[in-house]
């Protein structure tokens, strides 16, 4: 990078920014297809990424399994906790009780939190770095295989979940679902099956997108969070209940947050992409804000 | 009843009769769909009004348009002298128009006195500050609004269970805990929608009952939304039919149901649907 | 059915006999004993650090009280709530270091509470849920990030050292004198609290959060009923930082973090959304099982228990250790009944 002109150094900096955008947007997909079926958020997510990591990091550098199995154990650790938190708390929230969902997974993101501390510890470690110090020059923009490897996964992922829910029949009852689960049952649709699945897939994506990022920066308790929040960000501005466009705001405020950094240094990312939010969620046109309102008066 | 609150205690009453309310080419539209189209009649002030109709007639949606939780698509409303026009939830409340739900709409982890008492929003209360820090204007204020809820709770048979859980209730109990809260602040134009919908036939006649006593000791215009063809012949005294959104025939009640077309439009549909 | 209410309105009017049931004197009494015990037990049992330990509860439990009118009553799930403590708190801490004494400072500490209280409030009006979430913990983050850029003036990172308060001959580094300082503050927001239940204004606050619908429906003004909730809790909770402050004697950005603001509501849950004791219980939880597992030489168990806490309390028993005493206390009220009936 060095003695690259300004225009590259720019073009590097867009680059890398896309690459995390690209890590929000795995993580936001998660958020949207529990949202789709559930109508409801957990705040525990980053935390079941976290624990798919920081599990297989202790598999593999403590216990001494093979990096293979650890990750495997790690990942299935991941869709169980998933689903355990459906299963176990976000299906009993009773109707009518709006932001219960939100106070529950805090309370599981707490939990799970100081689990991981006490069976591994609250230190920070380095993650398998998945090709991140193999680099390569494409068109005056460094690229690691790591970058690839990113945007590769990402583009997958999100064209898979695409064609699954445009393409198939499980999209379609997806879909219904979504649009009103009762009318989907009385279809035919096995609800609760459906919305199992979707929570186990949910914690395979967390676990994907944790592993990735893990590889980037490196591993601790906390370390999903920041990725999380802005996953939900992206999803606020973009919007919940649709596809396409909280994705791209996903990618574009990686990019909105590197380019902030590269300009006003690495202090300013944190209220650069705050008060971004703060900023559209306030003045956003009331008609985006509004999640649901009260059907019939 | 007599009165429990002072003319200057109830704010938009003044004392004048209460206000008819007059719907001119009214039309209502969710999207594509039409829930009232061009609908023109009025409501006479200081009578007890049914409005009857099958499902998707459109009443509910005249009583959202009066009470100003709907928007209207065209037309005009206008409250005695006033055009309600844009007029905000708040601001109707204020010129004395309260209104109830379909669906129940309580505090159900909160006593039965504490969902009355809140219907006294309508009367002039003391300002935040003032209610937090003025206390001896504070204190007035609270014996004011707990006498008109104990009255209200008792002239419904509820005074008893002032002090429950909402959740604890019947339902039953609950429809009228709702209708308690419209009444407290004695408002001059009452809007009930289905109010004996799930109370049994003696649950009826005793809503029936007390509605005609309110109504004598404290004159308003009572606009009743209801399925009881009985329920709507013993109370009103005007009637207003409504079928797919448009009006069908109003008068007294022998008058509308004595009519052909209420006959078809209403009964012929009721009696098909299971009840 | 009516007419007793009215004659009595009309046999003695602007006086009407309480038309609610008094609370029997005896119960009455007997509550005053129980907080008049509560209330000295801490100096008696306790000397040295414990008292401080208790005379941080009061200051916790007035930021509870805080929460527990915005978010108990009012239904406003706000993740800042501990950032508004901090607010307090180094609003305080500067004006000493610059010399002002303690009436300036609690001046000072209201007038920035109620304009950061409005400044975060009239943005998060349209927002619910989620949205509004996200939007306090971002605000949050601005102030966590806020103190560690601001070295000179609030210590940054490394924390800084209150100046103790001194009140007459009370010294605020003095145990006892810490416990009697906080112990007018908690009294007042205490007071505060239970009156509001009584208000207009604090009715409005419960239909808000029950039925918006209902609330449009008799003439609440929803959003001003909002904002109320969110300056009062903005203004509990900045009085509740600045008393945190002295008491402690140390302030740094982790006391006022996000992890702060969750406990918040570990508080407020535990004992019960909506009531004033649980808001007491919550806060008397938070302050001293942390200090107790440290004590036992387990803190890690205590994040863990916190967690489980608040997702099984606030699943299970919605009405926190309050509800769940009350259910328990009727059911065997009703067994007693039950049975003499049987017995007789």
């Amino acid at each position: 990078m060095q003695g690259a002109s300004n225009g590259n150094d720019l073009l590097q900096v867009i680059f890398s920014g896309l690459v995390t955008g690209c890590l929000y947007a795995v993580v936001l997909l998660g958020v949207l297809i529990v949202f789709q079926v559930s109508k409801s958020m957990n705040f525990a997510y980053g935390q079941v990424g976290m624990v798919a990591t920081l599990g297989g990091w202790f598999g593999y550098s403590v216990l001494g399994l093979p990096v293979w199995l650890a990750l495997l154990i790690g990942v299935v650790l991941a869709v169980l906790v998933n689903s355990v938190i459906d299963f176990a708390a976000i299906r009993r929230i009773p109707e009518g009780r709006p932001g219960l969902d939100l106070v529950v997974t805090l309370g599981i993101f707490l939990l799970l939190t100081a689990v991981m501390q006490q069976i591994v510890d609250a230190n920070s470690h380095t993650f398998l770095s998945l090709g991140a110090d193999t680099h390569r020059q494409v068109g005056g923009v460094v690229v690691s295989v790591n970058d690839g490897l990113v945007i590769g996964l990402t583009v997958a992922v999100v064209c898979v979940a695409r064609l699954l829910l445009t393409r198939t029949t499980l999209g379609t009852s997806l879909r219904a679902s979504a649009e009103d689960a009762t009318i989907a049952e009385s279809a035919g649709v096995n609800v609760r099956r459906l919305r199992t699945g979707t929570w186990a897939v949910a914690g395979l994506l967390a676990a994907v997108a944790g592993i990735l990022v893990a590889s980037r920066l490196a591993v601790d308790a906390f370390y999903m969070t920041p990725v999380l929040i802005k996953a939900f960000i992206a999803g606020m501005i973009g919007g919940l209940d649709r596809f396409w466009p909280p994705l791209i705001v996903a990618v574009l405020l990686g990019v909105y947050e590197s380019c902030v950094v590269f300009l006003f240094g690495a202090n300013a990312g944190t209220p650069a992409v705050f008060l971004l939010i703060i900023i559209a969620l306030a003045l956003m046109p009331k008609r985006f804000v509004n999640e649901r309102n009260e059907v019939r008066a | 009843m007599t009165a429990t609150l002072t003319p200057a205690e109830r704010p938009g009453a003044d004392d004048a009769a209460p206000p008819t309310i007059a719907v001119t080419g009214l039309s209502v539209r969710y999207g594509g769909f039409y829930a009232i189209k061009d609908l023109t009649t009025a409501l006479p002030g200081g009578e007890i009004v049914g409005v009857i109709g099958p499902n998707g007639a459109g009443k509910s949606t005249l009583l959202n348009a009066i009470s100003g939780f709907t928007p209207l698509t065209e037309g005009t409303i206008t409250l005695g002298e006033r055009d309600l026009g844009t007029a905000s939830t708040a601001q109707r409340v204020r010129a004395g128009l309260v209104r109830g739900f379909q669906t129940v709409r309580l505090m159900e982890r909160e006593s039965v006195l504490t969902n009355v008492l809140v219907g006294t929003q309508r009367l002039p209360q003391p300002d935040p500050v003032s209610q937090l820090f003025a206390l001896p204007r504070q204190w007035r204020a609270r014996r004011r609004d707990l006498a008109a809820a104990m009255a209200v709770l008792d002239l419904l048979g509820l005074g008893a269970d002032a002090e429950r859980r909402v959740d604890e209730l019947p339902f039953a109990s609950r429809r009228l805990v709702e209708v308690a809260r419209v009444l407290v602040s004695e408002p001059s134009v009452i809007l009930l929608d289905e109010p004996a919908a799930g109370l049994d036939r003696s649950g009826r006649r005793d809503l029936a009952s007390v509605l005609v006593r309110v109504h004598r000791d404290h004159p308003s215009t009572l606009v009743v939304v209801e399925h009881d063809v009985d329920l709507v012949k013993s109370l009103c005294s005007h009637v207003i039919a409504l079928a797919s959104g448009a009006l069908v025939c109003s008068g007294t009640p022998a008058e509308v149901f004595g009519d052909p077309r209420v006959q078809q439009a209403y009964f012929g549909r009721i009696l098909d649907a299971p009840a | 059915m009516s007419a007793g209410v009215s004659d009595r309105m009309t046999a003695a009017p602007g006086q009407a006999a309480p038309a609610r049931p008094r609370k029997s004197t005896r119960s009455v009494a007997v509550r005053t004993a129980v907080i008049v015990v509560l209330v000295a037990a801490p100096p008696l049992i306790f000397s040295g650090y414990w008292l401080f330990v208790a005379a941080q509860v009061l200051a916790f439990g007035i930021a509870t009280l805080g929460l527990e009118i915005l978010y108990g009553r009012t239904g406003q799930l706000s993740l800042a709530h501990a950032s508004f403590m901090g607010v307090g708190a180094y609003t305080g801490y500067v004006l000493s270091q610059h010399g002002y004494g303690v009436p300036a400072q609690l001046g000072a500490v209201l007038v920035v509470a109620l304009v950061t209280g409005a400044i975060v409030a009239v943005p998060t009006l349209r927002l619910s849920g989620l949205r509004l979430a996200l939007v306090t913990l971002a605000v949050g983050e601005l102030f966590a990030w806020l103190l560690t850029n601001t070295t000179g003036l609030t210590g940054g990172t490394q924390g800084a050292a209150v100046a103790p308060v001194v009140i007459g001959s009370l010294d605020s580094s003095v145990p006892l004198y810490a416990y009697l300082i906080a112990l007018v503050p908690a009294a007042l927001a205490t007071l505060l609290a239970v009156h509001l239940g009584r208000t207009q204004l604090g009715r409005r606050m419960l239909l808000v959060r029950d039925s918006e619908t209902a609330a449009r429906s008799v003439g609440v003004a929803i959003a001003r009923t909002k904002i109320i909730a969110f300056l009062l809790s903005a203004v509990f909770a900045g009085f509740a930082g600045w008393l945190y402050s002295v008491v402690a004697g140390f302030i740094s950005p982790a006391d006022f973090n996000l992890f702060a603001s969750v406990y918040l509501f570990v508080a407020v849950i535990l004992g019960g959304a909506g009531s004033v004791v649980g808001a007491w219980l919550g806060a008397a939880y938070v302050v001293f099982m942390p200090q107790l597992f440290t004590l036992m030489g387990q803190p890690n168990l205590y994040p863990l228990i916190g967690g489980a806490i608040l997702a099984v309390v606030a699943l299970l028993i919605p009405d926190g250790m309050v509800g769940l005493a009350r259910r328990l206390l009727t059911r065997a009220q009703r067994r007693r009944v039950t049975a003499t009936e049987v017995a007789a």
